[in-house]
């Protein structure tokens, strides 16, 4: 097994909105300024290339993102973490964070095996790492289930519990989206498109509409951080 | 199956809702069945929110009733949501599934282009109820697996929406974040 000094585990959501803004080359400049490697998970493989191949669709982003396996810009997570070890520790993070909720007695199930399984490449790795995530539920789950807790309440109208201490052990994890990886990108002169007026704010909202969960105000405020 | 009471209500409502061609009451009826589909998740609960849902919006659309084919799908629909309130009644939970089953094969026999349009109203509907149960706070991943959708279809519906926008979503402070990718990027 290699070992890398540090990672950036991607979920299926930034590889998503990378690939319909039409920002995937990005990646591989970024890349070339980064110390340690981009992986993806078995899980998050399925996600953004196997199934996505048997869909004319998206086809070509199926293929699009496998390019930039081919070229060694992704790297699978099993060059670093066998896939039993991850699996199990995949199925333990499932199981862990989806009996967190509950309503009515009942544990509410919040994610999936793409998304517990980059928690769990980032809990095995034990080295530098951050997680790259565009939707908010399993951010929100980490970083403030409270506020998760407040969501569900108004949604669904019912009281909530969750349980802290099943969250507490994961309270270090870091999360990014693919905003961030792009105002990195943006302020390395990686972009190919003449910088124009407003060019990071555009190319900010072109992920927000790809599916990145990001808020008007939060595009306002990283176009204006130097 | 989780709440068959209130499966039976809102089947009984659409029934109702059906034939005054109250499309608005049967999409609010559909928005009913999300609570239930988010908390316990199982299949019945989201098949039945999603037929709901394509329901009112074959309804709301008028012109698919003059159009080849409509005649024969309506009375499959008619008799399906019968016979389903039916079994529910009975506490037939096979029969009623059967029922559900027979009204989305009804719609792959219908001839011409209403098929391909209705093809594409349960299509998007099913897209339109994973994006509630990601409003609910589920993950996107979680809710294209239970709902069968793309996730590449879902990113952009939800992107489209105003869900991003809440001030819950936001944990930390924008430069916050922007910290972290630059420490890792160093």
């Amino acid at each position: 097994m290699e070992k890398a000094k540090k990672y950036l585990i991607f979920d299926a959501g930034p590889l998503i909105s990378l690939t319909m803004s039409g920002l995937l080359p990005v990646l591989e400049k970024l890349k070339q300024n980064f110390s340690g490697e981009f992986i993806l998970t078995p899980q998050v493989k399925r996600e953004v290339i196997d199934k996505p191949r048997t869909i004319k669709k998206y086809k070509l982003e199926s293929f699009m993102i496998q390019n930039l396996f081919d070229k060694g810009i992704l790297r699978l997570s099993s060059d670093f973490v066998q896939n039993q070890v991850l699996e199990k520790e995949t199925f333990r993070i499932l199981k862990t964070l989806n009996s967190s909720f509950k309503a009515f007695g009942k544990n509410v199930e919040l994610i999936q095996t793409g998304e517990a399984s980059c928690i769990a490449f980032s809990q095995l790795c034990k080295c530098d790492s951050v997680i790259v995530i565009d939707e908010r539920t399993a951010r929100l789950l980490i970083e403030a289930p409270e506020n998760l807790k407040e969501i569900m309440e108004h949604k669904l109208h019912t009281k909530i519990n969750f349980d802290k201490q099943n969250i507490k052990p994961l309270k270090d994890l870091l999360f990014i989206r693919s905003a961030e990886l792009i105002y990195i990108a943006y302020k390395k002169n990686l972009i190919d498109i003449k910088d124009g007026k407003d060019l990071l704010q555009a190319l900010l909202y072109s992920l927000k509409y790809k599916g990145t969960a990001i808020s008007t105000e939060e595009i306002n405020e990283i176009s204006e951080i130097n | 199956m989780e709440e068959v009471d209130n499966i039976l209500r809102i089947f009984r409502e659409t029934r109702e809702a059906i034939h005054d061609q109250d499309s608005l009451r049967i999409k609010k009826l559909s928005d009913q069945t999300v609570h239930t589909a988010t908390i316990y998740q199982d299949p019945d609960n989201i098949i039945v929110a999603v037929l709901v849902y394509s329901i009112s919006k074959i309804i709301e659309r008028e012109q698919y009733r003059q159009m080849g084919g409509w005649p024969e799908f309506y009375e499959v629909l008619q008799k399906n949501i019968d016979q389903a309130i039916s079994n529910l009644e009975k506490q037939d939970v096979e029969a009623f599934r059967l029922n559900l089953g027979k009204i989305r094969n009804a719609v792959n026999k219908i001839s011409g282009n209403l098929r391909i349009y209705i093809q594409d109203v349960f299509i998007k509907s099913g897209i339109n109820k994973a994006f509630k149960l990601y409003e609910h706070g589920i993950s996107s991943e979680k809710t294209a697996e239970l709902l069968g959708v793309s996730l590449w279809d879902l990113a952009s519906y939800i992107g489209q929406s105003e869900v991003s926008e809440a001030h819950l979503n936001q944990t930390m402070s924008s430069k916050a974040r922007i910290k972290i990718a630059k420490e890792i990027f160093e």
